[in-house]
């Protein structure tokens, strides 16, 4: 175990996990509204506290997990969710803490089956850099279109996406959080158009 | 007061987060069922148990509740839900649709309009929509999988040959997303069109049958019809409630002593607000 293992944190279990939840699930319902999850992200440890905070609100020992190799990450996330690891193909939850992981991890994460859809990843994405381009989302939880200015990272993660061609409802979730604990999803449905 | 001797929200946390990630799938896949695993609850089975389980792992201490039953907040069911879920969260409630940021719901969805901060939960008790046209829920599973919706739609054709109109009157099914065949629990035909495109977030739970179910905000809802027989809701065309006077609300036919049949506002909240600002 590790000394960052040993580290006490401060995230209620209850209380914040119910915010963090209501958090994600604003930012499922509306794509691309970027919700503040800083607050709670502060009250855990290591490098990527904001992994951290969803974890501890949405995984557990009947869920599975992987981080694409970041052993820290990975057992902090075993040690405080009790959730298994387990190899890319049959993870509920991926973790993508380097934009170089992103094609791998999108190529291989599962995608569910016309029966259950809903046996597929939810791959969480560390967003880093600044915005590089605007592109018009558009599905349901968005009212219309709406045109929101992307980073590389998110801009390469819905390209490799698309290239895997999933038929609907087979797909993947993507949730994107950056160094400031902004957080957003792309659900399978949003589709995207570079402006 | 809130009885400490119970978890927050009464469901232990284990049971929230399973809930919690079904829900989130749901959200994702807008109409799809997703199963979860229904736990008991100090209620039976099909008396609201899986609107309470979603509302019980969305709530929290900020949250407003308000809980109606066919549109009426004083209901027993109504009641009871929100005792209940009063007790173990200590949770403001309010009977103003506008104040409230989650709505459990039976059966109705409210006149006001819902606002995109807002959270409408209903409890279903039925949520498969193929089940009055195929009774094993492997086969219902396949037929999703497969966008088979044709024995739907020969039963909608065998009631206007029949009777020379759709005779559903409630839980009229509706696609999502134009991929998913839903079931929008027995709400009136009235409210099937505040499906379309509506600027909150609705979920759906059905406790016996351990389903999970959602529409996202602004997501295309369109309530089965053929092309040249359009969907029709109810028409309450010269009527109007006999409290506020509103022509414009769903309206419950009722009787007094001497048989006389009279109107009146399903949605009581809005009746009362509406006779509040009348009588300034």
């Amino acid at each position: 175990m590790t000394s960052q293992l040993s580290k006490k944190h401060s995230f209620d279990t209850v209380f914040d996990s119910q915010k963090v939840f209501r958090l994600i699930l604003e930012a499922m319902s509306n794509p691309a509204r970027v919700v503040g999850t800083k607050e709670f992200a502060d009250k855990l440890f290591g490098e990527y506290p904001a992994f951290l905070a969803v974890a501890m609100t949405l995984l557990d020992n009947e869920s599975c997990f992987n981080v694409c190799g970041n052993q820290l990450l990975s057992d902090e996330i075993a040690s405080l969710t009790l959730a298994k690891r387990t190899p890319m193909e049959s993870a509920d939850f991926v973790f993508v803490c380097t934009a170089n992981d992103m094609e791998p991890v999108i190529q291989k994460a599962k995608c569910g089956t016309l029966s259950d859809p809903h046996k597929s990843a939810t791959v969480v994405i560390q967003n880093d850099g600044q915005p590089v381009c605007q592109m018009a989302l558009a599905g349901p939880g968005i009212n219309g279109c709406t045109v929101v200015r992307m980073t590389q990272v998110v801009k390469d993660a819905l390209a490799f996406r698309d290239m895997q061609n999933y038929e609907y409802p087979q797909g993947i979730d993507l949730l994107f959080i950056s160094d400031d604990g902004g957080l957003f999803s792309i659900p399978r449905l949003i589709q995207m158009e570079v402006q | 007061m809130m009885n400490r001797n119970y978890n927050f929200a009464f469901l232990d946390e284990g049971s929230k987060r399973e809930i919690r990630r079904a829900a989130l799938k749901a959200v994702a896949i807008p109409g799809y069922q997703v199963s979860f695993g229904s736990r008991e609850l100090p209620i039976g089975r099909g008396w609201g148990t899986g609107g309470i389980q979603l509302t019980l792992s969305l709530i929290g201490p900020e949250d407003v509740l308000k809980v109606i039953d066919q549109g009426s907040d004083e209901s027993v069911n109504a009641v009871n839900i929100k005792k209940f879920i009063g007790l173990c969260t200590d949770v403001e409630t309010t009977t103003k649709t506008s104040e409230a940021t989650v709505i459990q719901t039976r059966h109705r969805i409210p006149e006001v309009p819902l606002t995109n901060r807002q959270i409408l939960i209903f409890q279903v008790p039925i949520p498969e929509p193929l089940r009055i046209v195929e009774a094993r829920e492997e086969v219902t599973k396949k037929m999703h999988a497969e966008k088979d919706y044709a024995p739907i739609w020969l039963q909608l054709y065998e009631s206007l040959v029949k009777y020379n109109k759709v005779t559903i009157a409630s839980e009229y099914p509706c696609m999502v997303s134009g991929r998913y065949m839903m079931n929008p629990s027995p709400i009136p035909k009235f409210d099937n069109p505040k499906l379309h495109r509506a600027e909150c977030l609705y979920l759906f739970g059905a406790g016996r049958e351990k389903k999970i179910y959602a529409i996202p905000p602004y997501t295309e809802v369109i309530s089965l019809a053929f092309d040249d027989i359009p969907f029709e809701k109810e028409n309450f065309k010269g009527k109007k409630c006999r409290l506020c006077g509103s022509e414009n609300t769903y309206l419950d036919e009722m009787f007094d002593q001497h048989g006389d049949r009279f109107y009146q506002c399903s949605d009581t909240s809005y009746c009362q607000e509406v006779r509040d600002y009348v009588s300034g």
